[in-house]
């Protein structure tokens, strides 16, 4: 049974006369503990596929299966709900509220929930020691790097133990030094924590450090790639690479 | 040019909502100075006009040199007549009365100048003569015939419909004896003379006139129509020299015109507040205009780094930012001027009101309106100018920049440092240095301003300290998400101190409107308590005979009776020249059986005070007059009399604010004995302790109400009709307090929803991390509620302090003697406003906050 599962999933946008089909039909499921990234370029529909599995938006057409809630069923405030316990989501751009210190960055989600921080103290230590930043819990984001903010970010979304972690581009705005970084970090939640995670990327190198590469072309599916437990990152890199040749441009 | 013109336009349609708050404050601006310039242009034009056109062709006017101790002689006349340049001396008697008719009987305006009876005014002359001067436009009927002991009247039309009085029927008005009838034999227009009074006037003959109101013989004012050669200003004055020196220094040869000068003085300083409101208006249409614009430069920093990127200079983006400020300012200034004329015609009842007089529309010049469309443009240009500075300022890399918080740390430093400074500079001026008078007061005000701004300059640097003091109570209200919000405040500190600073005023200007009210009210309440001592209060618009004592005393239940007398009288200053003054004229003997005086800072015994009056030569002045010129008991006062200049002993200090405390009592002897006038203006009635107050009231009314034409009130209606006018002064100002609250919750609105364009993406991270709409909606009111805490708070520290202090300037410069009592209720009332409005005024930016769409929150930029 996979944790998230999506059926003929549509998503037209009207742009003044242009209807656009950001999605046209796509089929896409995830199993509990995979890490996932979806590639493809801009326009491919790999952020509107993200929007919809995260309930940020509605599809025009098909289904989101949650950890067992059809997302189209329920109203604003139930998605809004499901979003708070059942998702984890990380930015391009961070996203960490300039007044909160680190701590409680990563406890926001809770504090939103109405939850007791005393109880999850420990839970957010080891977060914040998982994602390196134990040092660092009093500090306020202007006094952190663009990599550490981001951690902040990863940490913030693995404190409820969501279903499924979805990121945006999360190396979009960082070096290659602090981007591999973050996909280790990523990887690493995954083997450790058994997290789903859901990763749109249009960088082959961080799509490296997934089980499963799902490109996307004109909103369809075009490709999918799984690597072996055992292929080291360098080796899903090239393969990659390749696929990435053979796929044509888009139309 | 025209492109960038468009371009502006086509700038200004894309934000609709901000546009319109912009063009809000510049029509608020200009409509307001627009209507005031108008309605003191109308309240003068209406004065001057009325005297002019009622005193007609007069050149001068001779009238008694105390205008209120009456008539002279009409044996003047002649005297006048026969100086060479004068063509003709038209004599006047004039008299306020009312129609028999029970209905009018009780009636009394209201106005700002006190009560005025209302009734009938009655001028008696000489028919002959008086159509020299005057121009009666008659609508029906006949003018006044040449015989002057014709029983006749000739009414303004209007007055004679709506009393129901038909030409060449009778009317019935009251007389010191009783009532006389008259033929009404024509109407005349409501036009020149016609005006005077509201149009309640009439004309009998002259003869007639001295017999009803049994004045024989006597005269109160002569105009003069010079020869022909004559009526050059020159020669006018030169005419006027020597009637004054002929007819002697008891009477004043004044020019017509100068009549009207004495009441425009009375109104100037209701004009005054209202030039206030205009000030006021013009400080709240710039706050509302660089808050808008400032917004709006926020808004597009994006766009226009983007702009800087192709090449424009940070003058082209100024000018772009300004260009759009003209633009709207000349929209704005064009509705402004219509509403400004509306909003005149308002002010113009209302100033009718308060004068109790008609005040036609003028035709409105053309210099008003270019002015207060000048003051428009220019105040809306200088308030943008720091927002087109700031536009100028961004940088291209803003274009590819995602938005961060600016580093504001240095600007909160200085604000803190400026801000103490201002703060200690004021509470030494105020404390510390003893600034003589007149200036002290005025600096102390100005201390107190000083004061305000550097409160406001601390706010970016306390908003910390403020948030950790109400986090428990937001907390409390709003949940945890209301912590999260109320934390956003030490954000964007600049334009959260604006909003409060807006705030502040506004609650500092209701507190200190309420203290000075309290004050004035208890303090006019124990003085009232004196001045209208007794029971009841027994007076009429036409002069009262003296047995009416002796009268009144008799009727049962009644324990004692006294007369006052009020008179307008001159005082001698040591350098010869001369001020009014009033007088208060009252019978020791009596007065003491049925009130007392307040006395202050006088040593001695009351009794003994009271024994020195009586024994002649001898007044009480008031405190305020003691303070004004440093008089003391035992000091004396030259006042001008009809036995020419006499010095009066001081023998007590007095509180009485009568005529604003420009006052001194004297005793009915001296009344008799030096102004020669023996009537009094009102008996006060002290009815005996067992006996009912009411009954007494009506007994009294049965007796002589009629017959007399009495009004008798009990104090206790006399006390709450004064405290009434008051109360509608004071609302003048509760006016102001209530603008300066709106203006303060639009800043809050604009504020808010700065901060909520400014966070959009942050705001829909909160919303993709699952937080719902109402708690979104929590988050933003309890970062407004905080706004409206410090705001209520720092607005109450500075008006409690400014109530003070106004307090004080007006004890040491008018002479009042106020006690500082702590307004609770307005304390209250302006905290409940405050932390009301910022939640009000939140709804708005809240709900767009919980309506963003996360998608197209978290793309942007």
């Amino acid at each position: 049974m996979p944790i998230l599962e999506a059926k003929a999933l549509r998503k037209i946008f009207k742009l003044g006369e242009h209807t656009v089909h950001a999605l046209a039909g796509v089929d896409f499921a995830i199993e509990k503990g995979e890490f996932v990234a979806l590639m493809g370029r801009s326009g491919s529909g790999k952020s509107t596929l993200l929007h919809l599995i995260g309930g940020l938006d509605r599809p025009t057409d098909g289904e989101v299966t949650l950890a067992g809630m059809q997302l189209s069923l329920l109203d604003d405030d139930k998605v809004t709900l499901v979003r708070r316990r059942n998702i984890g989501f990380i930015f391009q751009f961070f996203n960490l509220l300039p007044t909160l210190s680190t701590e409680e960055n990563v406890a926001l989600p809770l504090t939103i929930d109405g939850k007791d921080l005393n109880a999850y103290q420990e839970q957010i230590t080891t977060l914040l020691r998982h994602v390196g930043l134990e040092e660092r819990r009093r500090h306020k984001p202007d006094q952190l790097s663009g990599g550490e903010q981001q951690r902040v970010a990863i940490a913030r979304a693995l404190v409820t133990q969501p279903s499924i972690v979805l990121a945006d581009e999360p190396t979009g705005n960082l070096d290659s030094k602090n981007s591999t970084a973050i996909m280790e970090l990523l990887r690493r939640s995954c083997d450790e924590l058994q997290q789903t995670i859901i990763v749109v990327t249009h960088d082959p190198r961080a799509a490296a450090y997934a089980d499963r590469a799902v490109f996307l072309r004109d909103g369809l599916i075009a490709k999918e790639l799984r690597f072996k437990k055992s292929m080291k990152v360098d080796e899903r890199l090239s393969t990659i690479l390749k696929t990435m040749e053979n796929i044509p441009e888009q139309s | 040019m025209i492109q960038n013109i468009l371009l502006a336009i086509r700038s200004l349609i894309a934000r609709p909502l901000r546009t319109l708050l912009t063009t809000f404050g510049i029509v608020l601006g200009v409509a307001v100075i627009l209507s005031i310039n108008i309605t003191n242009r109308s309240t003068l034009a209406a004065i001057t006009r009325l005297f002019s056109e009622s005193s007609g062709r007069t050149n001068l006017v001779v009238t008694n040199a105390d205008l209120t101790l009456g008539g002279f002689d009409e044996g003047i006349l002649y005297r006048i007549s026969s100086v060479a340049g004068v063509d003709a001396a038209v004599p006047l008697i004039q008299s306020q009365t009312l129609l028999a008719d029970d209905s009018q009987r009780n009636e009394f305006n209201v106005s700002f100048f006190g009560i005025v009876p209302g009734g009938l005014l009655v001028y008696g002359i000489d028919p002959a003569k008086d159509t020299l001067v005057r121009d009666y436009k008659l609508e029906a009927g006949t003018f006044l015939t040449e015989d002057p002991n014709e029983f006749h009247i000739v009414l303004v039309r209007e007055f004679a419909e709506e009393n129901n009085l038909q030409l060449g029927k009778s009317v019935t008005i009251r007389t010191p004896a009783g009532s006389a009838r008259l033929k009404i034999i024509g109407l005349i227009s409501r036009e020149g003379p016609g005006q005077l009074n509201n149009g309640a006037f009439g004309v009998v003959p002259l003869d007639t006139a001295q017999k009803i109101f049994e004045r024989p013989n006597e005269l109160d004012q002569v105009d003069i129509l010079a020869a022909e050669e004559n009526r050059s200003p020159q020669e006018l004055d030169a005419l006027k020299a020597s009637l004054q020196d002929r007819i002697g220094v008891q009477y004043s040869v004044i020019f017509p015109a100068t009549q009207g000068k004495r009441v425009s003085q009375m109104v100037s300083g209701y004009q005054t507040g209202l030039n206030i409101f205009s000030i006021i208006a013009i400080f709240a249409g710039a706050f509302l205009i660089y808050n808008a614009f400032s917004m709006t430069v926020i808004e597009r920093t994006r766009e226009i780094g983007m702009l800087r990127t192709l090449g424009m200079t940070r003058w082209q983006v100024m000018k772009q930012i300004l260009l759009e400020a003209v633009t709207l300012s000349i929209a704005g200034s064009a509705i402004g001027i219509g509403l400004g004329i509306l909003l005149a015609r308002g002010l113009i009842r209302v100033t009718e009101v308060f004068l109790a007089q008609d005040v036609s529309d003028v035709a409105i010049p053309a210099s008003a309106l270019i002015s207060s469309a000048g003051i428009g443009m220019i105040v809306t240009l200088l308030a943008t100018i720091i927002p087109a500075w700031q536009a100028g300022r961004i940088s291209p890399l803003e274009a590819l920049r995602i938005r961060g918080n600016s580093d504001d740390t240095i600007a909160i430093q200085r604000g803190l440092r400026i801000g103490t400074a201002f703060m200690l500079g004021s509470l030494i001026v105020i404390f510390l240095l003893p600034i003589p008078e007149p200036f002290g007061s005025r600096v102390n005000n100005m201390a107190v301003l000083g004061m305000m701004f550097g409160g406001a300059l601390l706010i970016p640097a306390s908003v910390g300290l403020w948030e950790r003091l109400t986090r428990a109570s937001v907390r409390r209200m709003y949940g945890r998400e209301g912590q999260l919000g109320s934390r956003n405040i030490e954000r964007s500190r600049w334009r959260t101190a604006l909003t409060v600073a807006a705030l502040m005023i506004g609650v500092a200007m209701i507190l200190s409107i309420r203290a000075v009210t309290i004050a004035f009210d208890r303090d006019i309440r124990s003085w009232i308590d004196v001045y209208i001592g007794g029971d009841l209060f027994v007076f009429s618009s036409i002069p009262m005979r003296n047995d009416l004592q002796a009268k009144l005393a008799a009727v049962p239940g009644v324990d004692a009776v006294t007369p006052i007398r009020y008179l307008d009288i001159k005082r001698v200053k040591p350098d010869g020249e001369t001020e009014p003054l009033a007088l208060t004229a009252v019978d020791p003997a009596s007065y003491s059986q049925v009130t007392s005086f307040a006395f202050t800072d006088s040593v001695g015994d009351p009794a003994d005070f009271l024994a020195q009056l009586a024994g002649g030569d001898t007044i009480f002045v008031s405190s305020v007059l003691a303070e004004k010129y440093g008089l003391k008991q035992g000091d004396t006062l030259t006042l001008k009399t009809r036995r020419g200049e006499r010095k009066f002993k001081i023998a007590a200090i007095v509180v009485d604010y009568y005529n604003r405390g420009m006052v001194v009592q004297g005793s009915w002897r001296d009344l008799k004995r030096y102004f020669q006038v023996n009537d009094a203006s009102a008996y006060l009635v002290q009815v005996e302790s067992d006996a009912d107050e009411t009954a007494v009231q009506q007994q009294i009314d049965k007796l002589y109400g009629k017959r007399r034409n009495l009004t008798i009130q009990s104090n206790q209606t006399l006390k709450s009709s004064a405290l009434n006018l008051i109360g509608q002064t004071s609302s003048l100002f509760d006016v102001l307090a209530f603008i300066a609250m709106i203006v303060a919750s639009l800043g809050v609105v604009n504020t808010m929803t700065m901060n909520v364009l400014e966070r959009t993406r942050e705001l829909g991270m909160l919303r993709s991390l699952g937080m719902t709409r109402w708690q979104m909606t929590k988050m933003i009111l309890a970062e407004a509620l905080l706004i409206g805490v410090i705001g209520g708070g720092l607005g109450l520290l500075f008006g409690l302090f400014q109530s003070r202090v106004v307090i004080s300037t007006v004890n040491s410069t008018a002479g009042y003697d106020l006690t500082y009592i702590i307004p609770t209720q307005g304390i209250i009332v302006s905290l409940v406003i405050a932390l009301f409005v910022s939640q009000l005024a939140a709804i708005l930016p809240a709900a767009r906050a919980a309506r963003l769409r996360i998608i197209e929150a978290i793309q942007f930029e």
